[in-house]
């Protein structure tokens, strides 16, 4: 069967979590406003999705891009999004570009040495999805060290 | 930085606790729990959930990652401003726990939730 919109809800632990730090220490709260304010998030998904391919079909493209949805946001009225969200998205870019040099770079590492112990690379690779994410979130910091692993691992 | 990636001399030990040890290093409260959500950092909402409650929508053929990682990003900021500002309501009822018509309160008397309306349970 495919699934509704209704369906898919957003992990309750991560929305609880957004709610409490947004509010101030003391203040609960209770399971049926929280079940709202998740169903509300949903809804905002979708609306944003809708509204985001609008401007992607008037500039007759199939790819719904981050543009697009800066625009919805103005649609909507959220303009005080805006800059957040392109901070945000600057950030995110920089993230995609050093995770993808890291991880071409371990996929080479890993295949010399899945020829050396087959045990050893499968418990190596869940470390190193650890490591990717570590690194996506120091990789703003520290762009030279990862260059220097590189040399080392060379 | 180099030490972490370096050598696997004991991946057994390492995958596990190093997960526990590096989450307390860095002050986290929870296992496995994400950063707070200043403008600079990723997303706490799974990207692929997003992505695909995005795609039930029948008009919407392709996304990029960008585009889902906005709508995340976005989606958070519209739970603190929502929570933010039902708030408000319970506070006037002197109440410290946000309920529900806190929540449609909110809804009703801002604009910017209009959307809302008759969409939830």
């Amino acid at each position: 069967m495919a699934e509704r919109p209704e369906d898919l809800n957003l992990p309750n632990a991560v929305i609880s979590r957004i709610i409490k730090e947004a509010l101030p220490d003391g203040v609960n709260v209770s399971k049926e406003a929280r079940r709202a304010i998740s169903q509300a998030a949903s809804v905002f998904v979708l609306y944003a999705t809708s509204c985001a391919n609008n401007f992607a079909m008037k500039a007759k493209r199939k790819t719904l891009n981050a543009g697009d949805v800066l625009a919805a946001m103005e649609e909507m009225e959220f303009e005080r999004f805006l800059q957040p969200l392109r901070d945000a998205l600057e950030v995110y870019k920089k993230g995609q570009k050093g995770k993808k040099e890291v991880s071409e770079q371990k996929r080479r590492d890993r295949e010399k040495k899945s020829d050396a112990d087959d045990n050893k690379s499968r418990e190596e690779e869940e470390e190193e999805e650890e490591e990717e994410e570590e690194e996506e979130q120091r990789m703003e910091e520290e762009p030279e060290a990862v260059a220097e692993e590189e040399e080392v691992e060379n | 930085m180099a030490a972490t990636v370096a050598t696997p001399a004991t991946p057994a030990e390492l995958v596990p606790e190093r997960c526990g040890s590096e989450e307390e290093a860095r002050g986290e409260p929870e296992d496995g729990a994400p950063p707070p959500a200043a403008p600079g950092r990723p997303s706490r909402l799974p990207l692929a959930r997003i992505k695909a409650l995005m795609k039930t929508d029948p008009d919407v053929s392709l996304a990029s990652q960008e585009s889902v990682f906005i709508i995340a990003k976005a989606t958070e900021l519209f739970v603190e401003m929502i929570a933010k500002d039902a708030l408000v309501y319970a506070q006037q009822g002197k109440r410290k726990t946000l309920q529900r018509k806190d929540l449609d309160n909110a809804i009703e008397a801002i604009d910017e939730f209009a959307f809302l309306e008759g969409t939830l349970d």
